[in-house]
């Protein structure tokens, strides 16, 4: 029982019980939900609604009404799980800290400034939303809820974000690549 | 709200298990780009030949029915994750 307790501390885990755990968990939730994870869809739910309330003529299409419909939905639900699951396991860990600049290796890239990293978090996300709403997924509910079911789409999609990674991370990086 | 539960839990679950991998992290994400620290794909396949595995199994003993998936359109998966590729290597999310 002290083991289990510390290996739920522990700051971190090997990326196959990772992977493994995740792949536990997409078995319970088909089981027990009858549906996958998914965290990209959640932010289009958000934002149909943020829409309706700003825009509500302009919200009224066929994307907001049938495809991603707005509102409070499953997916929405999950991304708050998402958010206190990570703050818990942090917190348990003692890995928890508060950053203005997220990662050591930016820093030694990039520099340590403030904005240039929050530019590029704003607009690689917007990259990011929009390239997983054409695909149909992002990591999670397309290449894996969608790889787990073996479905041409997920690998499709893990074959080009890879590519693409590679030689973004190439021209972003240059000779410390 | 009540019915919205599990959606609570297994992302609670999920979002554990990101920050346990360490996938949470910049450098995580953008080095296996760069070929020095591979977690992203050893995590990423071990997932899905585990829940494959057992959703496969499961689906042939009748006790659950696959999701619809994502429909296959080449070019919009493609193209879909080539973007996000690029979001990907740029944000590190």
């Amino acid at each position: 029982m002290t083991k289990l307790i510390d290996w739920l501390k522990s700051p971190q885990w090997s990326p196959y019980t990772g992977g493994a755990a995740l792949g536990l968990l997409s078995i319970f939730a088909l089981l027990f939900t009858d549906r996958l994870f998914g965290a990209s869809g959640a932010f289009e739910n958000i934002g149909g609604s943020i829409m309706q309330l700003i825009a509500p003529t302009l919200a009224d299409n066929m994307y907001w009404n049938f495809v991603m419909p707005a509102g409070f939905s499953f997916g929405v639900m999950m991304l708050i799980g998402v958010f206190l699951g990570a703050l818990a396991s942090s917190l348990l860990s003692g890995t928890f800290k508060w950053q203005t600049v997220s990662d050591e290796q930016w820093v030694q890239v990039f520099g340590p400034n403030r904005l240039k990293r929050w530019a590029t978090l704003f607009f690689g996300a917007i990259l990011l939303e929009y390239g997983a709403g054409i695909a149909g997924g992002c990591t999670s509910g397309l290449a894996i809820s969608g790889g787990v079911q073996l479905a041409p789409a997920a690998f499709l999609f893990i074959g080009g974000m890879f590519a693409s990674g590679i030689i973004t991370t190439m021209l972003l990086y240059g000779k410390r690549y | 709200m009540i019915a919205l539960l599990p959606a609570l839990v297994v992302g609670f679950i999920f979002g554990w298990i990101l920050q346990k991998a360490r996938l949470t992290q910049y450098s995580k994400i953008v080095n296996v780009f760069r070929f020095t620290d591979l977690t992203v794909l050893k995590f990423m396949l071990t997932s899905i030949v585990v829940g494959g595995v057992g959703i496969y199994l499961l689906r042939d003993l009748g006790i659950v029915t696959l999701t619809g998936t994502t429909p296959t359109y080449i070019v919009g998966n493609l193209i879909g994750g080539v973007i996000f590729g690029v979001g990907m290597a740029w944000a590190g999310f």
